[in-house]
């Protein structure tokens, strides 16, 4: 592994505590090693990325992470304790929320639905005790029936306000462009209320207005309370624009790190992504 | 009205059972699983109650009440052997459980009495009790399909990476749909033959799967209301398409037929298709999210490569992605 290690604001010279640490994590599928190897510390308050080309092994890490792929070895510490063994569902008790590489809202509920879902799984660690604003009767019949939508929770009217969502709480995914269905994954995930935000290519298949816009809405969340965001994406000036230190990998290894703009100046960064062939002609 | 009620309780009656029967089906199609496990346990709870009342001289709630407790058990255990299989298997493995059923029951000897099934079951049941039970349980599941349950069971169905990342045990998520099926199923085998008086291998085989599927499928599959429309329809049609003499079962499967292909969300489908049609025409426009500037492309040396990143220059007008950016967007 060639990684760089004099770079200078390196998050890992600081001393705070780590929300998330790798060591030596490694997801083996028969014999492709999609994740070989990779060591890293997430500090909290930071915007962390994770670039590299298709196939490089990205996905499969926030997999690993989150426990929906099974690790061939290496450990998961979060804030410290080791999480290797613990249950998928578990996670969002520790502060671990995430969105998906491709859309995954649920259909029949409506925007408010769908960001209630987050906020309900925050049961066990306090907020999730907050109940939504008491209707009258005839209001909470109406929210029954479905003739007309309940109020939401406070955390779920946070995470909507948040993300910029107001108006939208009642539409149904399929209602919405793609950019706002990404704001609705991205305000499900806030209402979990998460110490860790994993972030699969939430800018995938946006134009550029709205990757600004999703790369503004993250910096602006930075100041949530220590948040720590992982994010993973292939566009690189989205990157640049939103991190404040990025890994990039390539077949299943962390190749380089740093600051955003060294990393991708990085000779062998660039010839991950365009080759080696590029390089020399070049 | 009571000339109505009392000429057509058998009907009512049918409906009732037809109802729940269709929710024990429908109920683990709502949280995914592909399961016909419901009408097994309608025969176990069926021939359970009988023999309780039979051989026990059981009241007929505490009768009904054990078996249904007997079926929920069943349902948990089998779905802790065949829960992990998904689909069509799991489709195909349920039914062979239905069809076990009814092997069983014929071949259960005098316990059983084989193919002519049990007979002069005469218990204390009544309608009212009849109707308490069905609204219990139809109550039940009206509740489950709301709030934190009812969100909770469409992300187990529709998505179970996303249901685990939200906090929710898909697999006991999944066993639970196992118990409330067999739960539903035996509460609506141990009813009919309450009403019934008689219970035999033939009204627990493959037809009763038939009609359970087509219910939900008619009346939609994703809501108890889909219950309700589809166990009225397939419970009163037989007798008002009478009319039609040896042709019935024709009409009776072009019917189904038309309404899987035309409505295959079923007639609840276009109530609900409906609905948010007029709410969508009611609701005010909201205002797009904000959309910021477009960020400069100041790093457009650094996307070319270190062949025209050191001059800092860049030929590409502003805002507008360079044809050198090879690193800009997927890779």
């Amino acid at each position: 592994m060639t990684v760089d290690q004099t770079q200078v604001g390196r998050p890992e010279e600081s001393s705070g505590a780590a929300v998330l640490e790798l060591r030596d994590v490694a997801v083996h599928f028969g014999g492709v090693k999609a994740v070989d190897g990779v060591t890293l510390r997430l500090e909290p308050g930071l915007i962390y990325g994770i670039i590299g080309p298709n196939g490089s092994g990205k996905t499969t890490l926030i997999g690993a992470i989150t426990r929906l792929t099974r690790l061939t070895r290496g450990d998961l510490l979060f804030d410290g304790s080791d999480y290797t063994a613990v249950r998928p569902d578990r996670l969002v008790n520790l502060g671990v929320a995430r969105t998906f590489q491709t859309v995954r809202l649920l259909p029949d509920l409506t925007v408010q639905q769908n960001i209630q879902l987050g906020a309900d799984a925050r049961t066990g660690r306090g907020a999730g005790k907050e109940a939504a604003p008491h209707g009258d009767l005839l209001s909470k019949l109406k929210g029954f029936s479905g003739l007309a939508a309940s109020p939401p929770s406070p955390a779920v009217a946070r995470a909507i306000e948040r993300t910029g969502l107001e108006g939208f709480e009642a539409y149904y995914p399929t209602e919405l462009s793609y950019g706002t269905q990404r704001r609705v994954e991205i305000a499900r995930a806030m209402a979990m209320n998460p110490r860790l935000l994993l972030l699969d290519e939430p800018t995938a298949g946006m134009n550029q207005a709205e990757r600004a816009e999703i790369s503004a809405l993250l910096r602006d969340m930075r100041s949530e309370g220590g948040l720590c965001q992982l994010l993973v994406e292939h566009d690189v000036q989205m990157m640049i624009d939103t991190c404040d230190y990025v890994f990039a990998m390539n077949t299943g290894k962390i190749i380089a790190e740093g600051e955003p703009r060294e990393v991708v100046q990085n000779p062998l960064v660039q010839e991950a992504y365009l080759g080696r062939k590029w390089r020399e002609h070049a | 009205m009571s000339t109505w009620y009392f000429s057509n309780l058998v009907l009512i009656q049918a409906t009732l059972t037809g109802l729940v029967l269709a929710l024990s089906v429908q109920v683990p199609l709502r949280f995914g699983v592909f399961s016909f496990a419901g009408v097994g346990s309608y025969g176990i709870g069926a021939y359970a109650a009988a023999l309780l009342v039979i051989h026990q001289q059981m009241p007929a709630l505490a009768a009904i009440g054990l078996a249904v407790l007997i079926t929920a058990v069943i349902g948990l255990l089998l779905g802790l052997v065949i829960a992990r299989l998904a689909g069509l298997y799991l489709a195909m493995a349920t039914v062979a459980f239905d069809l076990i059923i009814g092997v069983i029951a014929t071949n259960g000897g005098t316990f059983t009495g084989s193919s002519t099934g049990l007979y002069g079951i005469l218990s204390d049941f009544t309608m009212p009790m009849m109707f308490t039970l069905t609204l219990i349980v139809l109550g039940l599941v009206v509740l489950s399909e709301h709030g934190k349950i009812g969100r909770r069971v469409h992300a187990v169905r529709d998505d179970i990476q996303l249901a685990a990342s939200a906090g929710i045990n898909v697999r006991r998520y999944r066993l639970v749909a196992f118990v409330v099926s067999g739960a539903l199923g035996g509460l609506a085998g141990s009813m009919n033959v309450m009403v019934r008086s008689t219970v035999g291998p033939l009204d627990i085989g493959f037809n009763l799967i038939v009609l359970a599927l087509t219910m939900i499928i008619v009346g939609g599959a994703m809501s108890w209301k889909g219950a309700v429309i589809g166990a009225i329809i397939f419970t009163w049609l037989p007798s008002l398409l009478e009319f039609v003499g040896k042709w019935q079962t024709l009409l009776y499967g072009i019917i189904v037929a038309v309404a899987a292909v035309l409505l295959p969300r079923g007639i609840h489908g276009v109530f609900v298709d409906l609905t948010r049609w007029v709410q969508r025409r009611r609701r005010k426009p909201a205002a797009p999210p904000p959309a910021e500037v477009a960020p400069e492309p100041d790093l457009e040396p650094l996307m070319t490569g270190p062949a025209t990143g050191a001059s800092g220059a860049s030929s590409s007008p502003q805002g507008t992605p360079s044809s050198t950016s090879l690193l800009r967007g997927k890779a």
